[in-house]
């Protein structure tokens, strides 16, 4: 700007300052990988026997559902609105398809079982996207409403009990497995086959957000949607979209839900809507949205499933866990406004 | 280099209209808009031949920025008919209005920021070529072929690092060339820009102008939204004249005079001159030594009088706008003091300047004055509420409509009453809102930057009636300003910035804008615009 010269030493300092963060700004992906390095240095450190691949397997394990729920809300919040009804679509489907399964069709094999939790789960998003377009209300608001109304319905008209008689399908489903080892205190540990449907609903949300037209218009619309709008962008049709795609992935991780742990119970799943929803910001995308990547929601999720699930290693109580995790989110708040400010 | 553009480009302009007698590229016929009650455009009839320049003028308001968004689609028309190329057109909607070639630059650019300049550029087009259906393939070579050469066309970098840029992070200038990239990309045929230089440069401008008429070589239209009259009849072409949401005129900008233009678009005589007649500095207010921020200005000395008009100006990079932001608090300064009536201030927060009687309206009023959702009221008692408490502390409300309609009726805001929000009223008046605010708090300094960016020529004559007549009554104004016209009609002395130092201050009344530029570094170098200017004179 100006020619001046003046503390050239201290600007010099600031200047690498300023580009360390611009380069994060460009990187968000960056913090979530340096906090995964953290914990997983921390953790290995003082108790070596982090470092088995059964931990890995775990980890991996306890992924899928919220990573399922992450990538759903990555969309929405992608297309700049925020999305908390998810698990009490997942609550309702699985509880519904998995009630409907048992008492009329108790042989149906695990695909049409999927196709029910997905079709089931579209059908409550496209309910989301309605009332977002019609109300043309913020559509936190909107999921708000829904989450209750969804677990509501699900607790009067379809039960409150849990069974365990799951169809044998989806018992089947839970216990493949895609590889098995033995870890050393002699239990078997197993990688179960569901964790590649993660895989290929994050394969699948990267190729609609980075690949199709509907993907640059979510990210369009949640940039500046009057803007969108006027650059010819069907915003309506990108928020039905957004929401029943966020639907469809909460259908199919509650059937998921109910094949891994083995019974169906209605008040699963309720309460763990803000952790994914951390994991997503975690994983760079910005709650005011427009921003976010698959890779960086998949690290968030991965992030918050290790806190979870490895601190007990290191003898840190389960109750230090959650206070571990909101400092982890402050921290991505601090750094994420700081990057903002370019 | 310049010249003989322009005279290629007038070489062609000749050529095309004169070439076939054929139907013009766009033509409205006894348009009408109504919007609720409000009959915004009342029979606009309009045409638009390809490879002209036209320039729609009007006070803010008379329906220009209405019937721009008729023409791209955006608002369909309550009466009248839109013909292209002598079709009718039904049902006409942005994707239509593009799919036609008809192109519109918006003052806001819109651009996606959160996007790259490629996805910026290029989308659009897809879109089109989908028909707005959006379970389409990316088509990822089409995009980088269309933005390398519409940037190029710009004259922006093509290189995979800049089209991969997120907007956001781009200076304004080179998002105005984006937006232009963007429009051109295409198979544009029209291009509407609106208000296209109010955030740019000298230097920018003649950028922006020169891409403009390399668009009118290849018989594009182009037609310009703009209050700077100056730069119309710079650039040339037609001048289409809006009042009231009719078309008054239509004709060669080269020959019709400012004063005539002033008359059609605001129906009354406008003062040309000087607003303000010179007088000898009084007792010192507002003192300024040695004043400095790092990165920004330095060794600043400044002393405004009670009752004076002090402009100051400069380049963009000048450090103006720090200088500005130091002395109302929003950025302080880190060197140097400022003394108000011989007592020394210390200005680290807004809070302090305002408490110390120091106005300062911001130069981007809509994101840092102006609560825009909020009614008037609240927009001009906001600096005194202190002074409207009731004897509960509470707020006397009677007496805060009182004020507020003293400050409407003083600084004639046109706005149904005070409980209309400041958002739906046009940019002069929202801008008089914001300096009502101030002088509700009766300060002794005011600040104003930018007054006038975006205001038309009528609001622009209020304001400043405005500002000479607060000097009048004994108040201390600094305007910040690249508006050169408007501080040599209304400051008494003007203070020029280069480099983060203050150049030269010279008196008003005997200096042109000619030496000004000079004094601020800007080049003169084959510089048609000033040219024209000088013969103006």
């Amino acid at each position: 700007m100006t020619d001046t010269t003046f503390g050239t030493a201290s600007r010099d300092r600031e200047n690498r300052f300023t580009q360390a963060i611009e380069w994060l700004a460009r990187n968000p992906i960056a913090f979530p990988v340096l906090l995964i390095c953290l914990v997983c240095l921390v953790v290995g450190a003082i108790n070596p026997s982090f470092w088995q691949v059964a931990n890995l397997f775990d980890i991996l394990r306890a992924s899928v559902v919220r990573g399922l729920f992450a990538l759903g809300v990555l969309t929405v919040l992608a297309a700049g609105g925020l999305e908390v009804s998810f698990a009490s679509i997942a609550a309702l489907v699985m509880y519904s398809v998995t009630k409907f399964v048992v008492n009329y069709a108790p042989d149906l094999g695990i695909l049409p079982i999927l196709v029910m939790g997905a079709a089931g789960g579209t059908l409550c998003g496209m309910l989301n996207g309605m009332l977002v377009n019609w109300l043309k209300a913020p559509a936190l608001i909107v999921t708000i409403g829904t989450q209750y109304a969804f677990r509501g319905i699900v607790l009067t008209f379809i039960g409150t009990s849990l069974f365990m008689n799951i169809p044998v399908s989806m018992d089947a489903f839970g216990q493949v497995n895609l590889m098995t080892i033995t870890n050393s205190s002699e239990f078997e540990v197993k990688l179960p086959a569901y964790v590649l449907i993660l895989v290929v609903a994050a394969c699948v949300t990267w190729v609609i957000l980075n690949r199709t037209l509907i993907g640059r218009a979510i990210y369009a619309v949640g940039g500046k949607p009057e803007i969108a709008e006027r650059l010819g962008f069907r915003v309506p049709r990108v928020q039905l979209f957004v929401f029943s795609f966020a639907g469809m992935l909460a259908g199919i991780a509650g059937i998921l839900h109910v094949s891994a742990n083995r019974l169906a119970n209605p008040f699963d799943l309720a309460g763990s809507e803000l952790a994914v929803i951390a994991a997503v910001v975690l994983g760079g995308a910005r709650i005011t949205g427009g921003a976010g990547t698959v890779g960086g929601t998949m690290l968030g999720v991965l992030l918050i499933t290790l806190v979870n699930n490895v601190l007990v290693l290191v003898g840190i109580p389960s109750t230090w866990q959650t206070a571990i995790l909101g400092g982890f989110i402050l921290f991505a708040g601090l750094f994420f406004t700081l990057t903002e400010k370019k | 280099m310049a010249g003989s553009e322009t005279q290629e480009a007038q070489d062609n302009v000749v050529e095309f209209p004169a070439s076939e007698a054929q139907a013009p590229f766009l033509e409205v016929r006894n348009l009408h808009k109504r919007f609720g009650g409000v009959h915004a455009l009342r029979g606009v009839d309009m045409k638009i031949e390809p490879g002209q320049i036209y320039h729609l003028l009007g006070e803010n308001g008379c329906g220009k920025s209405t019937l721009i968004k008729v023409i791209s689609g955006a608002h369909p028309q309550s009466e009248g008919q839109l013909l292209i190329d002598g079709t009718a057109q039904q049902e006409f909607d942005p994707i239509r209005a593009l799919a036609a070639g008809i192109e519109t630059v918006y003052q806001d650019l819109s651009l996606l920021p959160n996007l790259s300049v490629a996805e910026n550029i290029g989308l659009s087009q897809q879109l089109v070529q989908s028909n707005g259906r959006l379970f389409r393939w990316l088509k990822p070579g089409q995009l980088r072929r269309t933005a390398r050469k519409a940037l190029e066309a710009v004259e922006l970098p093509t290189d995979a690092k800049f089209r991969k840029t997120e907007v956001s992070r781009l200076p304004i200038a080179t998002r105005q060339l984006v937006a232009i990239a963007r429009a051109i990309a295409g198979k544009a045929r029209f291009v509407i820009m609106d208000e296209p230089t109010t955030a740019l440069t000298r230097f920018e401008v003649e950028n922006l102008i020169s891409v403009v008429r390399k668009l009118q070589r290849e018989g594009v239209a182009v037609l310009f939204v703009t209050h700077k009259l100056d730069e119309c009849k710079a650039i040339g072409g037609r001048a289409l004249v809006m009042r009231d949401g009719e078309m008054v005129a239509d004709c060669d900008i080269g020959e019709i005079s400012k004063a005539r233009l002033g008359f059609l678009m605001t129906g009354r005589e406008l003062e040309e001159g000087r607003y303000r007649e010179a007088r000898a500095a009084q007792t010192p207010l507002l003192e300024v030594r040695g004043l400095g921020r790092r990165g920004g200005f330095r060794d600043v000395d400044l002393t405004l009088a009670r009752g004076e008009i002090l402009g100051v100006t400069g380049l963009l990079d000048s450090g103006r706008n720090e200088l500005a932001k130091a002395l109302a608090g929003v950025a302080p300064a880190d060197t140097g003091a400022i003394t108000m009536a011989g007592k020394a201030l210390h200005l680290a927060v807004p809070n302090d300047a305002s408490q110390a009687g120091i106005g300062y309206v911001p130069e981007d009023r809509l994101t840092e004055g102006l609560f825009l959702e909020k009614p008037i009221l609240d927009n001009t008692v906001m600096g005194i509420l202190d002074r409207l408490r009731n004897r509960f502390g509470l707020l006397d409300k009677r007496r805060a409509v009182e004020e507020a309609e003293r400050m409407s009726r003083e600084l004639q805001i046109v706005a149904p009453d005070v409980s209309a929000p400041v958002k739906s009223l046009s940019g002069g008046n929202q801008q008089r809102v914001l300096i009502g605010r101030w002088l509700a708090t009766a300060p002794q300094v005011l600040i104003l930057h930018g007054p006038t960016v975006g205001v038309d020529v009528g609001s622009k004559d209020t304001i400043y009636r405005i500002i000479q007549a607060q000097a009048e009554a004994g108040m201390g104004v600094l305007i910040i300003s690249d508006d050169l016209p408007e501080l040599l009609q209304n400051c008494d002395r003007i203070a020029v910035m280069q480099k983060g130092r203050i150049k030269a201050v010279v008196p008003a009344d005997e200096i042109t804008q000619d030496r000004l530029y000079v004094e601020m570094g800007a080049s003169l170098k084959g510089d048609e615009l000033n040219a024209s200017e000088g013969a103006q004179a």
